[in-house]
This record gives structure tokens, sequence and C-alpha cells, in this order.
């Protein structure tokens, strides 16, 4: 950009002029104004890191490039509309724009059963996809598609939930558990289904949508938590091992409180209430529970009774756990690589992770974790400085590192913008990031 | 680019009596003329014999002259010509303790300012102008946002020229104290940086940095300035750290006597020593230290503790001059 000639210096004839090229009044040189700035508002984008062959897209937008089976570093995804929620599920992905436009929600990935609505065949008319390579828009059955806005969505093993404002929750995708809130069918065919069914008898209006791998919790506004699906290891909460197919209230210790953060995504849950105290329910086999029980299936809500400080937000993965505290201190336990060097894999009560490796340090002290999610079997911390540290198993490069080794301790992902949301799948990951300019 | 530090081997032979210079700008010759005229005429200079019997000594054998002939000088990492700020030298036995902070690979900070709006050929605002850009577009927030970035792609670097194995506890726990950095050489790399003012079209930025050069620090504001669509020049290079050494323990020019030369080696003693035991002893896998047992480590720390003349510290004029070799 830097001009080799330089042009010898001439008598001021022309006042510097707002236009491409001007001449500047001191020195007489060209003035040169970019291109293509817009003062207003700053762009989001979308990027995903991880295995692309099934999560992903394949085909890269421009179409010189090769499509890649895995993608170790963040790549971006091309969308219309600003997305304001993305959730990874099993093999398939959903990102939700809250636009009052008719399309508002995108999917791509696995969609053998279903999870990702209909996806029509150009070749033939009535049969679906069962492969969506590219953000394809998921049709949903609104009343009012000009109104309604989407909050939130999840992805589970191979279901999805769409969270609106108005029109209550959206379910769609594989129902053998009753994970999707309506009664088990037998010897039902999810693949090419357009059945999508929605949900609106709850005691208030929900907030919060979560999947886990076979069950669903939803989260009202009065802080009760419903829950529905496949409960073997205890993650409905219900009291009972059966399935549920109608989504019911939990009760335990969590009846009554005002639980303002559900989460799950394996076959454990915790929710957090506003007080900050921690609860959990479901598998316990790999010490997320161990703290309160020794049994390995916790079928009713327990509080865990940390003395870590007020507990802001949690995050569950498979096999180990994350929260966070109102200090912005992140605590770890469970079973797998927690993050604190490959010598800590399994441990019942919680550890602090040294804020020093989030980027706190004397140079910057102001610098805190924001947010923290977990995957199947990795973790990932947002700080207040826009910047995504991501920890646990590397599985196809789903961390983002451009290394395919697992990740020990948190490691920063360079990412082209101030990261604002990420969520976390088995193999791959997406994060939502405010540009620069 | 290549990486800055010291230049090994080439000492500078000045046609002046008695003074060797190793590695020395020839500016400061007079401050050196003047300390070997001081110690020879101390009266206790020498540590090992007593001022009285070294002074019989000397009549015995009918010398006469300067107590002291040569003195040895060694200067730290380079700074060059159109900067300012610490410099660190080291006298006597100094110099072995500059090569081993040398081998620290510690970070140095500098406060880099910048004016936007211009380009020249090479960098700074005295070059020849090439370009002029219009900067009126340029927000903070903007110019922040480009050192994540810079910030970001630099830690890559990092971790690959640190030559440390990212799975094994080791990695952890020196991650965890903030002391994953490159062992050896490598490309000049920026551990941090962040804006400390801006006010268009100036801007002045704090730099944090491995193995630099003050020109690459001058490409660095160049490249923001094309980053945000404009362009930039640098005015100011000041190294305000340089490892252990701040501008607080810095002499400035009015200082540049014998008895606050003293007085700054003694109160950076400590400090020098306890950075040298700590780098050392959390890389000893990787340096000979490694074969040491447990007493001969502390033997060798000990006899660190023991060197009386430890790095000494300069200033340079103070970001207002310019000097001039």
């Amino acid at each position: 950009r830097i001009k080799g000639q330089q042009l010898p210096p001439r008598k001021r004839l022309l006042a510097p002029s707002r236009g491409q090229r001007g001449l500047s009044a001191e020195t007489g040189l060209p003035l040169t104004r970019s291109f293509g700035y817009c003062p207003s508002q700053p762009r989001h984008r979308c990027a995903s890191q991880g295995c692309l062959y099934l999560g992903c897209f394949v085909k890269p937008d421009s179409g010189w490039k090769k499509p890649r089976r895995i993608q170790p570093t963040p790549y971006r995804l091309e969308t219309e509309d600003k997305i304001s929620s993305a959730a990874c599920g099993y093999g398939f992905t959903l990102l939700a724009s809250n636009t009052r436009d008719i399309t508002k929600v995108w999917g791509m990935g696995l969609n053998k059963d279903s999870q990702l609505g209909f996806q029509r065949s150009r070749r033939d008319q009535t049969k679906a996809y069962e492969y969506v390579l590219e953000p394809s828009p998921i049709p949903l059955p609104l009343e009012k598609p000009q109104q309604t806005r989407v909050l939130q969505v999840s992805c589970g093993r191979a279901h999805s939930l769409v969270l609106t404002d108005s029109e209550g929750v959206f379910t769609m995708g594989n129902n053998s558990y009753g994970q999707c809130g309506r009664k088990v069918v037998e010897d039902e065919i999810y693949s090419g289904s357009h059945l999508i069914h929605q949900l609106k008898e709850f005691d208030s209006r929900v907030v919060q949508v979560v999947c886990g791998q076979d069950h669903s919790l939803f989260r009202t506004k009065k802080g009760s938590v419903y829950a529905c699906g496949w409960g073997a290891d205890g993650q409905t909460g219900l009291g009972h091992y059966d399935i549920t197919s109608v989504p019911t209230k939990l009760q335990g210790d969590i009846a009554g409180v005002n639980i303002i953060q559900v989460s799950s995504y394996g076959d454990c849950c915790l929710a957090v209430s506003d007080e900050g105290d921690v609860f959990g329910w479901g598998n316990s086999e790999y010490l997320q529970l161990a703290s309160v029980t020794e049994t390995t299936q916790v079928n009713v809500p327990r509080h865990l009774p940390f003395k870590i400080g007020k507990v802001k937000e949690a995050a569950c993965g498979g096999t180990g756990n994350i929260v966070l505290t109102e200090e912005g201190n992140v605590f770890v336990w469970g079973y797998g690589i927690l993050g604190k060097g490959p010598n800590l894999t399994e441990t019942a009560e919680p550890e602090m992770i040294p804020p020093s490796l989030f980027g706190c340090s004397d140079f910057s002290p102001d610098t805190r974790v924001a947010h923290v999610r977990c995957g199947l079997s990795q973790f990932a911390a947002l700080t207040n400085r826009g910047e995504l540290f991501v920890w646990g198993k590397n599985l196809r490069g789903c961390l983002g590192t451009g290394r395919m080794e697992d990740q020990y301790f948190p490691w920063r992902v360079t990412v082209p913008g101030e990261v604002v949301d990420v969520a976390c799948g088995v193999d791959h990951m997406v994060s939502m990031v405010r540009s620069f300019t | 680019m290549r990486p800055g530090g010291l230049r090994r081997n080439r000492p500078v032979w000045v046609a002046s009596q008695g003074v060797t210079l190793g590695r020395v700008r020839v500016s400061s010759l007079p401050l050196f003329h003047s300390l070997l005229h001081r110690v020879s005429s101390q009266p206790c200079a020498g540590p090992r014999l007593s001022c009285e019997a070294s002074r019989l000594q000397r009549a015995r054998f009918g010398l006469r002259g300067p107590r002291f002939r040569k003195l040895k000088i060694g200067a730290g990492h380079r700074l060059d010509v159109k900067a300012s700020g610490v410099f660190v030298l080291g006298i006597g036995h100094g110099n072995k303790l500059l090569t081993d902070l040398y081998n620290c690979h510690l970070t140095k900070v500098y406060t880099v300012g910048g004016l936007f709006g211009k380009a020249t050929d090479d960098f700074s605002d005295t070059g020849n102008l090439i370009e002029k850009t219009t900067f009126d577009h340029i927000t903070r927030e903007k110019l922040e946002r480009i050192l994540a970035v810079i910030q970001g792609t630099n830690q890559k670097a990092l971790l690959m020229y640190s030559n440390i194995d990212m799975k094994t506890q080791e990695a952890y726990e020196l991650a965890v104290k903030g002391l994953i950095r490159p062992m050896g050489k490598s490309p000049p790399i920026i551990t941090a940086i962040r804006c400390l003012q801006f006010a268009l079209p100036e801007f002045q930025l704090e730099i944090h940095c491995l193995h630099e050069t003050q020109q690459y620090l001058r490409k660095v504001v160049h490249e923001i300035g094309l980053e945000l669509k404009s362009s930039a020049v640098c005015t100011q290079v000041r190294r305000t750290r340089d490892g252990v050494f701040t501008v607080d323990d810095a002499l400035p020019r009015t200082q540049w006597n014998l008895q606050s030369i003293q007085e700054a080696i003694r109160n950076c003693q400590l400090k020098v020593q306890t950075e040298l035991e700590k780098t050392l002893a959390a890389h000893e896998e990787n340096s000979p230290l490694h074969q040491l047992d447990g007493t001969q480590l502390s033997m060798l720390c000990r006899s660190l503790r023991e060197q009386h003349n430890t790095a000494e510290v300069c200033q340079r004029g103070d970001g207002q001059q310019k000097e001039r070799g």
C-alpha cells in the first residue's frame, strides 16, 4: 500500500477534497482516503472450527478451495443475518438470529433424524437431505412469523430445541425417548419427517432450553425447571429412571428455589440458583456428584455444598463440570482433561484454575472470565476482553488452536475479532465474533 | 528479522589509554574516563588488599601511575540512535552477569509513540515522506482490536519457539507462572501490547517484547496504521524496562558519577540475583545446571551473590534528545 514513487511538491491548486483523491494541503502529496468502512454498526461474524465433515459445512464459500475434513483453526461462516445464538449438537449445528424476517434459524450437518427439520431435496421433492452441507434455513410452523423472535437454540444427540419469545418451544428430531416432549410413537421413522412439535404448557414463559444427550430441560421465568426424555441415569431428575415424554416439573432440592441457569450436555445436569448455590442430578460415574453421594446415578436434584463462593454460571460436559463464581474464578471437577495439566485427571471437589492462565497478570489485572461453556470433552472460557480460551480433548481439531494435540491447560485461540459467545459440541465449536472495523 | 541483543566478541578498541570498551557507544567515553580516574584515585578501591598495605607495596616496587589501567565495561541490549530509555551496562565481573541475564531472555517494555496520517520510508517521523492518508475513521476501539490480533499471533510464535512440550505438567507449571518464553534464538516476539493514550492523530502504546530491535517496533507501528486502513509513523521509542531494571533504577545524565553508580549497583544486586535464580532454576532441564545436584546448584547461586559489581544502569537522554554517535 506504500507507493514507491514520490511526487514533486506542487503548488496548492486544489483544495483538499472529500473524494477519493485530493491534494493534501501541506505537502501537495496525494491524499488517500480508505473506502468501504462503515462507521455505524459493527459487523458480527460466525466462526467455526473442528470436524467439518459432518458438523459444519464442507463446501467452503469460495469455490476454488478444496473441501476439507478437518478445520483446526477458526474459519468464517458467511450468513446474511447477524447470528445471536448458536448451538452444536452431535454432528450438527444450529444458528439462530433474533430477526423478524421469515427465516430465523439455519442448520447444517447430520439430518438423519430430522433434527434440522425437513430439508427438501432438490432432486426429489418428496425426499429430504440426510446431510446438510451449508447453513440452510429451517422452516418453523410459526403463527406470526413476522413478529415472533427466536431467542435461543439448543442441540442434543439427535434432537433440537428452538425457543421463541411468544410461541413457546419448538422441538424436532429423534423422539425415541420422549426428548421432544411428545408421546413416543412405536417404530416412528424420523428421517424425512415434517413433524415439529410445539410446547406451550409451562407455569410461566420459558426463558432457557437445554438439550442433554437424550433429554431436554426447560427453565421458566419463575425459576422452575422442567424435564423430559431419557432418564436411565436420572438425568430427568424426576425421581425415577424411566423415560418421560411430557415435560414435568422437577422437585427435590430445587423445589421452590429460583433457578437462574441450567446446563447439560451429556447425562449430568447442573442448575444455579439466584443465591449462588449449585444443584446437580444425573450421571455421577465420573465423580460429578461424588461430593454428596456415592451412587453413580442421582435421579433427584441435590444441592452440592461447595465452599467456593457465589456461583454465577455453570456448564456441564460429558465427564467434567465447570463453574464460574462472582469473583471471576473458574473451578473444575469431574474426570478427563480438567485444565490443570496432565496430572489432574479426576477430582470430586472443585479445583480452581489460576487466573494467570486466562491473561490476568500485573500488566492487566482487570482481566476476568465472563462466561464458561462446555462441550462433551472440551471446555471454553470467555474473558471480559473478548478473548477465547479453550482446553480439553482436541477431537479433530475442535479446539481451534491450530494443533491436533489435546490441550491440558487453558490456551488462547486467535480469533479475528472480539468473541461474544461460543458453543461447544462433540468435535466442533462455533463462536460468535464481533469484528474490528 | 534479526533478533536484537548482545553482539559478542567485538570489542571496540578506542584510541585512549586504559579504557577497554566492549560493545559500548563511543559517546560514553568521557564518563568512563572520569570513572577510571576516580577509581584509580580512590583510597580503598581494591577489595583484596587494604589501602595501607597496597600503597606500601606499590611504593616498595616503585610503581607509579593510576592504580587501575583497565576497566572492562560491557553493554546490555542494544538501543539504537533514535531511541531512548534504559540502557544496562556491566563493570568488571558484571559482564558475566550480563551474559547470564541475556540467557534469561527477560522481556523488555517499551513506550512507543505513533502518529497517524503519514507514511515514511524508514517508519519514523524523520524519514522521507511517502504518503499521507486520512485517519478520521480511526477510533480507540478499532486500535485496541488490532492490538488484540497482534497479541494473538505472537502468542503462537511464543509457543513455537519455547520448545516446550505442551502435554507435560511442567508446561502447566510454567504457564501458570508466566515463564513460557523462548530460551534460545527467535524472531522478535511481542508478549503484550496495549494502548496507553489515544488522541488523534497521536497515540501511545506500551509493548512488552523479546528479541526485538527498535526498528522492528517502528515497523509494528507502520503495520498497525496499514491494518486500520490508514498509515502511521513512529515518533518515539523509549525503553522503560529491561528485564529487572526499570526507569526508577536508571541514572539520568546528571548522576553519571562514581557515587551514584556504586549506589545503583548496590540497589540492583538483590534483584538481579533473585531473577537469575528463579529463571535458571525453572528452566534447569534445558540448561547445563541440570547436571548439578542440589549442593552444587546452591554453591553456584552463592558465588553469583558474592559478585561485587553487578550490572550498572545508565539512562540515555530522556526522550527529548536524539543521540548522535
